[in-house]
């Protein structure tokens, strides 16, 4: 069995940190697991993005032209990656700063608001952190305790006091009054 | 399944870099270019920590001749780049071939020719074996397809490139470079080489040495390239690598270097599922080429299908070590959005029912 999933948003929403944690999760959980950015050039170009890729097996490959699951921080996002969803597919959005629109009817819809939330909790920054709790509900090996582990071993040392203001924002997307489906 | 216990998610061009600081690189000499600018960024602080010498050179030909400086004092040293700038130390390569100086160079490759822009692609395969610098000449060349790989075969051109005093490169890709994946160091697990009897360390109490390039002296040189080649001879028979899947009973074998491997493992799983008898082949060292093995597997086959993200440059490889034998065809696109799964599956499909020799997609 194997999945991927394209995180995206804004260059500085922190959707390759918010990856690298997703990877680092399904590590965890024994999978086997890749990381790819976007990287150069594209990145000066607004939308920042990344594709893990989780599998039983060996991945077969790293970087594929369709997708399991997008989380969208960012309308930019949403619009690029709507139609590269597979059938039966996913896209959890921020709906802080996504319409929400449902364009196809093949494949499943998540609306949170990600950056009010992230907001009304002290700080924008940690839309990334909440949209991993939104994930959470509907992902159930990335639970909030290997998030927890997975979120401390991708801090690095000179960030670590943020350990626990990441974990609540994770939580806070774990509400479930948060999301609309 | 592996046990990740002791793994932790590396990207690539971390990986190569850690792995140097380990395999006892004492120098490093780069010039920033993407996408392997991360190993320069890393090595910059990690060299500095460790007090061992790191130069933001000012151009890559400073670099390659910065390190083939440093090798010649009998330092480990390493230089890396991509594609476009490779192509500016190629007249490094052949000098140190000729002064059989154990030249480290990782060139993480983007699209080309010319400048080419940033996106992954294979196109230095002739770069790389064929070189662009004169004379006659060979380096030793590794293509790691994995993170795990990129650690494993850095400590394998640290080594290969000592035992046998020839520049030894480590060719990757963008996507490689760029990747994580969960990998672990370990040790270096090679032996140290003594180089006391050729290394420029200064003369006291011994006599002066000098290494050249040349002999000025038609017999000398004649000489010193037939010594080159009996040693690449020697390469070959010793450190010639390659993996394959499969092939005890394919009728086809799919043929791909570096990080298409695992696209070419996967599809020939999925031709399986369908009844077809697919094999996968991968050389690990594309110089020296594992022909001998192909040559041999190409009694059995029928037919060897190379999938390159190039216009096809080791398929003439691959032609030339199974000699007419068997049929050999390509699947191919220049650079970017590495070939999938499908696209491979589809590619094979379409070479079997029509016969074709080309499925450019």
């Amino acid at each position: 069995m194997e999945k991927n999933y394209i995180i995206a948003g804004f260059g500085g929403q922190g959707v390759l940190f918010a990856g690298k944690i997703i990877a680092n999760a399904f590590m965890l959980a024994g999978k086997n697991v890749t990381w790819y950015p976007c990287y150069g050039a594209e990145m000066r170009g607004g939308t920042v993005n990344c594709e893990i890729v989780v599998s039983d097996d060996e991945v077969s490959s790293v970087h594929k032209q369709d997708v399991d699951c997008v989380i969208a921080l960012n309308q930019l996002s949403f619009d690029r990656f709507i139609s590269k969803i597979k059938k039966g597919g996913r896209i959890v959005c921020n709906s802080s700063l996504i319409k929400e629109t449902r364009p196809r009817t093949d494949i499943d819809y998540i609306f949170a608001p990600m950056t009010d939330k992230a907001i009304e909790f002290g700080n924008h920054k940690l839309a990334n952190m909440v949209s991993l709790g939104v994930l959470s509900n509907v992902e159930t090996v990335l639970n909030i305790s290997i998030l927890e582990k997975a979120i401390d071993m991708v801090l690095p040392e000179s960030r670590k006091k943020l350990l626990h203001t990441n974990i609540d924002a994770v939580k806070l997307g774990i509400d479930k009054e948060t999301i609309s489906l | 399944m592996e046990s990740y216990s002791d793994k932790q998610l590396i990207k690539g061009n971390y990986a190569i870099a850690e792995a140097a600081v380990k395999a006892g690189c004492e120098c490093y000499f780069g010039y920033p270019i993407t996408p392997q600018t991360e190993i320069g960024e890393y090595l910059s602080q990690r060299m500095y920590d460790l007090k061992r010498g790191y130069v933001c050179a000012e151009s890559e030909l400073a670099a390659i001749n910065m390190v083939i400086g440093a090798v010649s004092t009998g330092a480990k040293a390493m230089t890396s780049s991509s594609s476009c700038a490779v192509a500016l130390m190629q007249e490094g390569l052949s000098y140190a071939c000729a002064d059989e100086l154990p030249v480290v160079l990782v060139n993480v490759m983007r699209a080309g020719p010319g400048l080419g822009y940033i996106y992954p692609a294979q196109g230095d395969y002739y770069q790389a074996v064929y070189g662009g610098g004169n004379g006659d000449y060979k380096i030793t060349v590794l293509a790691p397809s994995t993170v795990q790989e990129c650690i494993d075969l850095t400590y394998r051109a640290f080594y290969l490139a000592q035992k046998w005093r020839n520049p030894t490169m480590i060719l990757a890709d963008g996507l490689l470079g760029q990747m994580m994946e969960p990998a672990s160091y370990g040790e270096y697990p090679y032996p140290e080489i003594d180089n006391s009897s050729w290394a420029l360390t200064g003369a006291k109490n011994r006599e002066g040495r000098a290494i050249y390039s040349c002999a000025r002296d038609e017999d000398k040189q004649n000489e010193h390239i037939r010594h080159l080649f009996r040693k690449y001879e020697l390469i070959a028979k010793e450190d010639t690598d390659w993996e394959e899947f499969n092939t005890e009973d394919a009728d086809i074998i799919l043929i791909a270097f570096g990080s298409m491997t695992r696209n070419i493992k996967a599809a020939m799983k999925v031709l399986r599922a369908q009844g077809l008898k697919v094999g996968a082949f991968r050389p690990i060292t594309l110089s020296p080429f594992p022909t001998n093995r192909l040559n041999q597997l190409a009694d059995n086959v029928d037919r060897f299908i190379t999938v390159e993200m190039n216009m096809g440059q080791m398929v003439n490889d691959v032609k030339l070590a199974v000699n007419g034998k068997a049929e050999v065809d390509l699947i191919n696109r220049p650079v970017g959005q590495w070939l999938s799964v499908e696209e491979i599956v589809e590619g094979v499909k379409q070479i079997i029912s029509k016969g074709v020799q080309y499925a450019s997609i």
